[in-house]
């Protein structure tokens, strides 16, 4: 009887074993096939958003590299939903419009953002001019409690980070925010938040001031 | 003509695709003809291809012969599906030059107008709104969707932001390019009600595939409500401006009397 306990011990054990080893093979593999589905569907982005994830001028494409999972994920759902990107006068966001459309599901849309991070973010060459980040420090005050100190953004308040973004990008989003063009979409929730802090920006000038200002953040 | 060329017609699209313009009956029969006389040609010399290869197989007994084609017989063999073909040629030409008549030189006048814009990779349409004209402020704008009224005369105009676009509506039979800097206008009459598809039919970029769009095709109260539901405030906003604007001036002119 001992013997037989003995044996049963050993067989369960094993078994438990045999289940572990399996379960954690299926986890890698798993694992490594979202990486790979991430890596085959940004191949549709590389055309605007370059092989590197740093976004390309003259496609109107951002960096991506800089943003987090959460945000990149966010952003596809509401391109997919028509919630950002389908203002007549958004040329860029009715380019990334059916471009959502290639993420069939959710799952497909974490495996592209995680891709998209592990691909590491590095600084942009600036193309504004005339910013005074001086002055801009004072204005970032403003922006400064969701998008933080260092402009790296906060998942929990749905704020993307700032640096490592392309300074044309950053000026263009802001004139979108303040026309309306982004974020007046009644389910933009988070885009509605951030309309009445462009709204604080009188001209274009402010803009480039705390654009500059924005961009002593990634030095 | 078209329409009574129709009945004879086998209606090969048609079997397809409904037909949700005026002009799409005349492109059909168009096709049919084509396909018809194309179609009759290509079996006919495919089988006779087909003869020939089995009736002058290689056979023991049977040499090759070499025929320099000099002889009228001999020349016969090329004249005479040659005319033939020609006549197919001027039945299919007469018949085209209708259509294109039709369709492009012989414009009706709109009762609505709508202006599209192409982009990589959508569409926005400026629908004119309940005064019927465009790029006053009650146009309604909409992406990637089209709302006309059946059985209404339309003028579009058509435009691109960037590259080469086509404005494809397959109910319509219409097949328009638009062109980086240019107003192409056209037209059409919507006969059929229903939501039917919009597609660009020129390689545009990597989203190509997928720049497509709906058209909706409505009774005229249905048209209406849409219009009533969908014309933008800043009409009334505008007419209050002026209204404030009026009673700012007759304030200024109170206090200046």
């Amino acid at each position: 009887m001992k013997s037989n306990r003995s044996d049963a011990g050993f067989y369960s054990s094993k078994r438990i074993l045999v289940a572990l080893t399996l379960f954690v093979v299926a986890l890698a593999s798993s694992t490594l096939e979202a990486d790979k589905r991430g890596e085959q569907l940004y191949r549709n982005c590389t055309i605007c958003h370059g092989p590197d994830g740093q976004g390309i001028p003259l496609q109107l494409a951002p960096s991506l590299t800089s943003l987090s999972e959460k945000y990149i994920v966010e952003q596809l759902k509401k391109y997919k939903a028509g919630i950002r990107g389908a203002h007549a006068e958004d040329t860029a966001g009715l380019r990334m419009l059916p471009m959502a459309q290639t993420m069939i599901t959710e799952d497909d849309m974490q495996a592209v953002a995680s891709y998209i991070v592990s691909l590491g973010s590095s600084p942009v060459e600036p193309t504004l001019e005339g910013g005074d980040p001086v002055k801009g420090q004072a204005t970032y005050a403003t922006c400064l409690a969701c998008h933080g100190p260092e402009g790296k953004g906060n998942d929990l308040l749905n704020a993307p980070s700032l640096v490592n973004q392309h300074d044309w990008y950053h000026l263009d989003q802001l004139k979108k925010f303040k026309s309306g063009v982004r974020g007046s979409n009644p389910q933009d929730i988070t885009g509605a938040q951030m309309r009445p802090m462009s709204m604080l920006l009188a001209d274009e000038q402010m803009m480039k001031d705390v654009i500059a200002y924005i961009k002593t953040l990634g030095n | 003509m078209f329409e009574f060329l129709d009945k004879f017609m086998p209606g090969i699209l048609e079997s397809l695709l409904p037909r949700a313009s005026s002009y799409a009956v005349q492109i059909d029969v168009l096709f049919d003809v084509i396909t018809i006389l194309v179609g009759f040609w290509f079996f006919l010399v495919l089988g006779y291809f087909f003869y020939l290869i089995f009736r002058y197989r290689q056979r023991d007994g049977h040499k090759a012969e070499y025929i320099s084609g000099e002889t009228h017989k001999q020349k016969q063999a090329i004249e005479i599906p040659h005319y033939l073909i020609l006549v197919c040629d001027v039945a299919i030409i007469i018949p085209t030059f209708l259509v294109w008549f039709n369709i492009k030189i012989d414009v009706p006048p709109p009762d609505e107008e709508v202006r599209i814009v192409a982009q990589q990779w959508a569409w926005t349409f400026y629908h004119a709104g309940e005064d019927k004209v465009l790029g006053t402020e009650d146009d309604i704008v909409s992406v990637n969707e089209l709302h006309i009224k059946n059985n209404t005369q339309y003028s579009y105009h058509l435009e691109s932001k960037d590259v080469m676009h086509n404005f494809s509506v397959p109910v319509f039979r219409l097949k328009q390019d638009a062109i980086p800097g240019r107003v192409i206008s056209g037209h059409f009459k919507p006969i059929l009600e229903g939501e039917w598809d919009i597609q660009c039919a020129e390689m545009c970029g990597v989203a190509h595939g997928i720049m497509g769009a709906r058209i909706f095709i409505k009774s005229e109260a249905e048209h209406n409500a849409w219009l009533a539901a969908n014309t933008p405030a800043t009409s009334d906003t505008g007419t209050l401006a002026i209204v404030n604007q009026n009673r700012s001036q007759e304030k200024k002119d109170r206090n200046n009397g």
